[in-house]
């Protein structure tokens, strides 16, 4: 590893402050994807801003009709949440299939959103159930955050504080794990809240997360997995990598947005 | 910075960008090991506070205030963790050295995450076990026995190192502090072929720290192979230790000593480089055509077979007329094959340190299977009387076959010559992938016939070896894998043609099972097939035609003389593998998956061609007690127990009273070294001549003192029996002593001649043709292991090369890009199998007693991998009627298979 600064505020405006004062500065929440990266040289930042002290960032709350998670929250306090299995068991799915123990001891959804990794699973949770994200600066829409491979509408010097789920009342999320890692060669989370129906993929897409608008108008008439029966997408688009061709992945989207309406309506 | 580790404080301040791991390896934990460096394997688990962490993405300044647990910190009071014993009864480990990182997970687990172990344990990689012994631990088995006289071979006694690994104790390569320690980083070249024309220096001699650059300028003339065989001349001289012609992309370009790993790593950023842009070729095909670049422009003297044509060796073989064969046939088979690149994986990173003593002699401590061939090359090499040099190792964690090269040590030792410092060389797991080696991908086209009745007619077999850009292996690599696949089965007409080819590309290398997994795909699957074209089942078919004991093994030659039926069980493997799949238990296939069977079997030599040497000297201690010296090295293969056990046996010892050093050049005699699953068949051997030795010299002493005929002395435990008369093992030696009598015994082996062992494998397998996944019901392996020295680590062995081979027929693959380069160096992008992704084997042995080992015991460390991938080929071919011609079967492949087929 290469010398850098290592900051450790305790609020978020000091954070902020410390990111506008480093331009080159990064943040560092759990690190298990920064700090790899890091390692590799494929990021060198020259100060990292470890929000890990940071007051108020962390927890699972229960607010009206949505649940609010801090953005500092690890993945194993969000698997852990109690509220969460009760009013929103498909989110609260999501987290333990993250990685391993050790890394979901470290592990941020805020840091899992930021990255915005092409094969990460919350990204898939926030569009699948059209979250809020809220910064130090504003509420930005799941549909407008996720702006393409390890990209967001995050600006420079915006901090991810928490997120908020809109409560759903049919919600799942399927994955296809890569045949030995954990992540997603393909993730479907699929929900319907009143006539909000939505379908997001992870993995597949070239371009990061996305929705699938053929299959939710499908499924207007009738939320079930029969309604998409047959249909398909087109692999043009798709991811193609060592591990899986786009026409495979085309072809799991299908196959999990199935299998993630028959647990969502089970 | 003030931390508190294991209870105790510490203030210390780490360096900025330092992970928690090297910090606490700093303070003295070496318990905390470096597999990956990326949060991937787990080997550097810690808690903080009280969870676990992959400390190497903690940064260090995170632990500030919090309280950090290591492996060092889990006993409590003198008592072992109950975790910790629970890996010690039930040995879950072999090499040890994820060990310490997995027994931190396992001892945080609740009731709950057992249950679930596949889920709990995935950021936990072993490359060893395949689990099961890990799942036994955690599970509270008990799988070893108490070490008492009288159990010695047959018995599961417990292997030596046990209660060091399970507590950190155990020191690995580079487990150790020492002053002054300097450290080397390698430039590695971003050019898959090119002349170097000029390095500046200058500004990497310029980074604080940096205490030298060396390049070619500095590294000997003298040509080698980084392979390490008992005959040198079985591998070209076709490498330097650090040359001016970049062969490959990750070709050690120049090395950088520095105070610190990070000016190192600076340095090597700061050398500048200007390079001759040289055309490559990637594809083994057409770097044997005319005209294709040539890699290596070499004279006779390099042992090249063809250097025009890029061929490191080719061979060619028949016996009767395969045209004619293939008339008389019924049916044939005709297929390609392809087996691509896989990587070993062991959890230890090559590494070695090395030093010049006060006397001027160059030591060196690795990570090697081979420390006496080591310590023979390196003289070659430096010109340096071999007395001069001492090559060792402590605990390596985990080889199969990889540390059989000299890929760390010439490097170290040309820093430590040049600067006089002692050197450190850690390959991070991406050098591992680019810098290292692999098995040597094959492109195998067999062509099988057989009559309607079940008789082979004809075998033609045609093998493309891509050994990379250097030689290494390449030669008796491709000769084996045109040997045991195809001598076992008897048929009259043979033909094999084969060429080991190289090209730009990283080289190949060692790896269990050394050629026979890539034909053995080839051969089995085409046997499989043929079996189906004539209506046969193929155990059946297997059972017609493979050889029995006494008849001819004819691969591309008759064998060499010197390979003899020790013992024969392939007809006992073949029966109980069939009697274990039609017993019809294992898991139930998922609703609506395509289920199917397949089965398999491999031959191997019990010990490489061309001699292999050993020497073990033991001798009695004042106290009783004895003492031995063995050459062969152990890096989880497990023969430390067993050359104790075979002691044991016939000293009528406890195991426990055999105290031993190994692998160490400085104990004289000599030992080829621990390849070519040699360490219990070979080595074990020179053991057991030295024990029986010892045993008469003790016995003759013994009845001459006590004035009792010869015949009536026996040892027992630490006394002789002398007619009911007792003499302590003690008291003999004072005597002894006082008489000036030497008790104290050599025995030598030279691996002449050889046996043959077998395994067949059997996999029930369930398909979803929806998706290609594939899930194994039920895995049996039977094996032809002669004597079973130490039934549960045999077990385990076979355990650990079924994951192995898993791994690579399912999803490893070392993907080369068009431009030459590794696109997957690491455990993210090439993953081995974890805890979930092993199914249980049930492992079965034959009974037979070889005449040749020690005890009647055969080789069993290579061969469990050989039969895996096509008997699971086969399976998913009768699962889903598609034959794969391909590795690795990952469910794209088997889904874009099953839609092809319609």
């Amino acid at each position: 590893m290469y010398n850098f600064t290592f900051h450790r505020p305790t609020t978020v405006r000091q954070a902020a402050g410390l990111l506008a004062r480093n331009p080159e500065g990064k943040l560092l929440a759990g690190g298990h994807s920064l700090l790899p990266v890091m390692k590799q040289r494929l990021a060198q930042p020259s100060a990292l801003v470890d929000l890990s002290q940071v007051e108020g960032m962390t927890g699972v709350e229960l607010k009206g009709r949505s649940v609010v998670i801090g953005a500092m929250t690890r993945h194993a306090d969000v698997a852990k949440s109690d509220v969460l299995k009760e009013v929103l068991p498909g989110l609260a799915s999501v987290p333990g299939s993250i990685g391993d123990p050790q890394v979901r001891n470290r592990g941020t959804i805020g840091g899992s959103i930021a990255n915005n990794d092409p094969n990460a699973d919350y990204p898939a949770a926030c569009l699948g159930l059209g979250a809020t994200i809220i910064t130090n600066k504003r509420r930005i829409a799941a549909d407008d955050f996720f702006t393409g491979m390890f990209s967001t509408a995050l600006e420079d010097g915006e901090i991810i504080v928490k997120v908020s789920f809109p409560i759903a009342k049919k919600a799942a999320y399927e994955k296809f794990k890569h045949p030995a890692s954990g992540f997603a060669l393909v993730g479907v989370f699929v929900s319907k809240r009143g006539p909000d129906i939505r379908v997001a993929v992870t993995g597949a897409g070239s371009n990061g997360v996305f929705r699938v608008k053929s299959f939710e108008e499908a499924l207007a008439k009738r939320f079930s997995p029969k309604s998409i029966e047959g249909m398909t997408i087109p692999a043009n688009g798709m991811n193609s990598d060592i591990h899986a061709t786009p026409e495979y992945r085309a072809h799991l989207v299908g196959v999990l947005a199935k299998r993630a309406l028959a647990k969502a309506t089970a | 910075m003030s931390v508190t580790v294991n209870g105790k404080p510490f203030d210390d301040q780490p360096a900025p960008g330092q992970c928690l791991r090297t910090f606490l390896r700093q303070l003295g934990h070496f318990g905390v090991k470096k597999g990956c460096d990326a949060g991937d394997c787990g080997a550097c688990t810690v808690y903080l506070d009280g969870e676990p962490v992959h400390s190497c993405l903690v940064p260090a300044f995170r632990a500030e205030g919090r309280e950090v647990t290591t492996i060092e910190g889990l006993a409590q009071g003198g008592a072992l963790h109950p975790m910790q014993q629970a890996f010690l009864d039930a040995q879950g480990y072999q090499c040890g050295f994820c060990t310490a990182g997995m027994i931190m997970t396992a001892a945080a687990l609740n009731q709950e995450q057992k249950a679930d172990l596949g889920r709990a344990l995935k950021g936990n990689l072993c490359r060893c076990t395949g689990y099961r012994a890990v799942e036994d631990a955690i599970a509270g088995r008990r799988d070893t026995e108490d070490a008492r006289p009288g159990r010695g071979v047959g018995h599961n006694v417990p292997a030596p190192a046990g209660p060091d690994v399970v507590t950190g104790r155990a020191r690995f390569t580079l487990d150790v502090a020492i002053d002054g320690l300097h450290h080397i980083k390698l430039l590695r070249s971003p050019h898959a072929h090119a002349r170097i024309r000029a390095i500046d220096k200058s500004a990497a001699l310029a980074v604080p720290g940096v205490v030298a650059v060396l390049t070619h300028e500095d590294a000997p003339a003298t040509l080698y192979s980084s392979a390490r065989h008992e005959t040198r001349d079985t591998d070209p001289d076709d490498t330097r230790v650090l040359d001016d012609v970049m062969r490959f992309i990750g070709q050690r370009v120049a090395a950088v000593v520095a105070t610190s790993e990070a000016a190192a790593e600076e340095g090597c950023r700061k050398l500048v480089v200007d390079y001759e842009i040289l055309p490559a070729v990637f594809d083994p095909e057409t770097a044997m055509q005319p005209g294709a670049p040539r890699l290596h422009d070499k004279g006779p003297q390099a042992r090249i077979a063809n250097a025009s044509r890029n061929l490191v060796a080719e061979m060619h073989g028949a016996t009767g007329d395969v045209a004619q064969g293939f008339t008389a046939a019924d049916a044939i088979h005709e297929g390609t094959y392809f087996v691509p690149r896989v990587q070993h994986a062991h959890l230890e990173t090559l590494c070695a340190i090395a030093w010049i003593d006060e006397s001027g002699r160059l030591n060196v401590r690795s990570s090697t299977q081979v420390p006496f061939l080591t310590r023979l090359e390196l003289a070659h090499v430096f010109g340096l009387d071999r007395d001069k040099v001492r090559v060792f190792c402590e605990r390596v964690g985990g080889g199969f076959g990889a540390k059989q090269e000299m890929l760390t040590e010439d490097i170290a030792a040309l820093a430590a010559l040049k600067t006089g410092k002692p050197v450190k060389l850690e390959f991070t797991r991406e050098e591992q992938f680019v810098g290292a080696t692999t098995r040597h991908p094959m492109k195998v086209t067999v062509k099988i016939g057989a009559r309607r009745d079940g008789a082979l007619t004809a075998i033609e077999m045609h093998v493309v070896s891509n050994t990379g850009a250097y030689g290494n292996h390449g030669m008796p690599v491709l000769e084996h894998a045109c040997s045991e696949a195809v001598s076992v089965y008897r048929c009259p007409n043979k033909k094999i043609d084969g060429y080991a080819v190289y090209t730009n590309t990283v080289a190949a290398g060692a790896f269990r099972g050394y050629g026979l997994p890539q034909t053995g795909f080839a051969v089995e699957s085409a046997i499989d097939e043929v079996a189906r074209m004539i209506g046969m089942d193929a155990l059946e078919f297997r059972r017609c035609n493979v050889v029995r004991k006494g008849e001819p093994m004819i691969g591309l030659h008759e064998a060499p003389d010197d390979v003899i039926y020790g013992s024969y069980g392939l007809d006992q493997c073949l029966d109980l593998v069939q009697a274990a799949l039609m017993r019809g238990d294992g898991d139930e296939a998922p609703p609506g998956w395509s289920v199917g069977e397949g089965t398999a079997l491999t031959m191997i030599d019990t010990v490489p061609p061309g001699g292999h040497y050993s020497d073990t000297y033991i001798w009695l201690e004042a106290d009783g007690t004895y003492n031995m010296t063995i050459g062969t090295a152990e890096f989880g293969n497990g023969t430390s127990t067993v050359h104790r056990q075979i002691a044991a046996s016939v000293l009528n010892a406890s195991p426990l009273a055999i105290a031993f050093t190994q692998s160490d050049t400085d104990h004289g005699g000599h030992d080829t070294g621990a390849y070519g699953s040699t360490g219990t068949v070979v080595a074990g051997r020179a053991t057991q001549r030295a024990a029986e030795a010892l045993r008469d010299k003790l016995l003759d002493f013994a009845a001459t003192q006590s004035g009792v005929d010869r015949a009536q002395c026996k040892l027992a435990g630490d006394a002789v029996d002398c007619g009911g008369k007792t003499i302590a093992l003690g008291e003999l030696f004072r005597i002894a002593e006082a008489f000036v009598v030497d008790l104290s015994a050599h025995g030598t082996t030279n691996g002449i001649p050889r046996s043959v062992a077998f395994n067949v494998h059997g996999f029930r397998v369930a398909v979803n043709t929806t998706t290609g996944e594939v899930k194994i019901i039920k895995s049996v392996q039977a094996a032809d292991a002669g004597t079973v020295i130490n039934p549960m680590q045999c077990r385990a062995q076979i355990e650990g090369g079924v994951a192995q081979a898993l791994g690579a027929a399912m999803f490893e693959e070392v993907v080369v890009d068009t431009e030459g380069r590794v696109t997957n160096p690491s455990f993210r992008h090439y993953r081995i199998p974890a805890f979930a992704d092993v199914p249980h084997t049930e492992v079965l042995f034959a009974r037979t007693s070889d005449e040749l080992g020690p005890f009647g015991a055969k080789s069993m460390s290579e061969s469990p991998y050989n039969p895996v991938a096509p008997a699971l080929a086969n399976a998913i071919r009768a699962a889903t009627g598609v034959r794969f011609y391909r590795l690795p079967l990952k469910p794209d492949r088997i889904h874009a298979g099953i839609t092809a087929a319609g």
